[in-house]
């Protein structure tokens, strides 16, 4: 079996007497992706910002391979920037050549037609869009994913399913925190839920019923 | 070296853009300058004091609050949509963020300056076009202090609930030696003496920058820490 890409080891956090994750293990390997359901509050996105190194974890360790893309609750895009000049800055922060991938992306994900206007003139959909595309730029070998389907229509929905499917294929490892099931199921993607920041199992891994 | 400036070369460009686009923080300090400024020209009773006394102090508690008030937006711009995750997350040095802000500072705060120095002149009508290369040497040196002391402090309190109340309040204390020493410098400028007259202020200011630029630039990445 290939090392993991992405392995949590008994990751703890606490935010003054609350506890928010505890003893949180998993490992992702290679074209591996996984799904980490959860109630709202549950500790799935305090879960990512350990995984991507943002947040510090009380106890326990985050091993990683390879670069990190990050698609976050919040875009992480400057709205009086373009979509272009974002990603081209981007690119240059990782001493990547600007033009090229993030035109690419741009083309894609369906915003060449837009790619030089503001952000703040973007719908909340083409802002997902683009924070996607901010992730994918660096091709980096692990993904996560805070909601990647939301405000998305259908074809929008689409495109990033399929583009994540590919990266899969590729053998890039995936973390989804997301509370569309039916959707991911097309990943084909192992899943695991939480609880009160605690990995649960069975009936209490459904906090929808 | 070179990969650093020019990682820091690149974020001051991408402030500058940014606040260039929406010129919402330009135009409003600078209209806080100019409303500072006629504030204590008209608060001042001519006939009790000279314009040569008070100019001083007038000058460099406009340019005092001014950068506060820019100082106050450095970090704000990295909130809006969580931008900052997205610097930490890239390959960079957390030093070429803090020497990026600083620079995009110093520019955004040099402008302010830059525009308000007519507008003092034309209240105070102090002699002062012959002494400009001295009282710009004086102004650059006290900004320098203020605005990497003012960045670290603007990185500390952008995630507090209260960061536009909070950043005068640790600041201003720091403020108060560059400020002292800008104010005793231009009154040496302003009396048509040397600046070597007032040699120990200069020294006083240089040391000021000095630790100021250092210390901020050594406690930034802590700053940082979540």
């Amino acid at each position: 079996m290939p090392d993991p890409l992405l392995s949590a080891r008994s990751i703890s956090r606490k935010f003054g007497y609350r506890v928010v994750l505890e003893d949180v293990s998993f490992d992702v390997r290679a074209g591996e992706a996984l799904v980490v359901r959860g109630a709202n509050g549950s500790g799935k996105t305090t879960l990512l910002r350990i995984l991507a190194g943002l947040l510090r974890p009380t106890t326990g360790t985050v091993l990683r391979a390879g670069g990190l893309g990050y698609l976050a609750h919040h875009s992480m895009l400057y709205d009086a920037l373009t979509a272009r000049e974002n990603l081209r800055f981007v690119a240059r922060l990782h001493g990547l050549a600007p033009a090229g991938t993030s035109d690419s992306l741009i083309e894609r994900l369906g915003l060449d037609g837009r790619a030089d206007d503001p952000v703040s003139t973007y719908s909340r959909g083409m802002i997902q869009r683009l924070a996607l595309a901010r992730a994918l730029l660096i091709d980096p070998q692990v993904l996560l994913l805070d909601e990647p389907l939301s405000h998305l229509d259908e074809p929008g929905s689409r495109v990033v399913l399929e583009i994540l499917g590919e990266q899969r294929r590729r053998g890039r490892a995936l973390v989804v925190v997301s509370h569309q099931r039916a959707e991911l199921e097309t990943l084909g993607a192992a899943s695991i839920a939480l609880a009160n920041g605690r990995l649960v199992s069975g009936a209490a891994a459904d906090p929808y019923g | 070296m070179a990969d650093h400036l020019r990682l820091a070369a690149l974020i001051a460009a991408k402030d500058l853009a940014v606040e260039w686009r929406s010129k919402t923080a330009l135009v409003s300090i600078v209209a806080f300058a100019v409303l500072v400024s006629a504030i204590l020209y008209f608060a001042r009773d001519p006939t009790a004091v000279s314009a040569l006394d008070t100019a001083p102090g007038a000058l460099w508690v406009t340019y005092s609050f001014s950068a506060m008030i820019a100082l106050n937006r450095a970090f704000q711009l990295e909130q809006e949509n969580h931008a900052m995750d997205g610097l930490l997350l890239s390959p960079i040095p957390r030093s070429a963020i803090f020497v990026g802000k600083t620079l995009a500072n110093l520019a955004l705060v040099g402008a302010v300056e830059a525009i308000a120095l007519p507008l003092f002149l034309l209240f105070y009508d102090v002699p002062v076009w012959h002494r400009l290369p001295a009282l710009s040497l004086v102004v650059v040196m006290a900004t320098v202090a203020m605005v990497a002391v003012g960045t670290l402090f603007s990185s500390m309190v952008i995630r507090t609930r209260f960061a536009e109340f909070m950043l005068p309040l640790l600041l201003l204390p720091f403020l108060v030696p560059p400020v002292i020493s800008g104010v005793e410098l231009t009154a040496t400028i302003l009396a048509d003496r040397p600046l070597s007259a007032a040699g120990g202020w200069l020294k006083l200011l240089a040391a000021f920058d000095l630790t100021f630029v250092s210390l901020s630039a050594l406690l930034f990445e802590s700053s940082l820490e979540q």
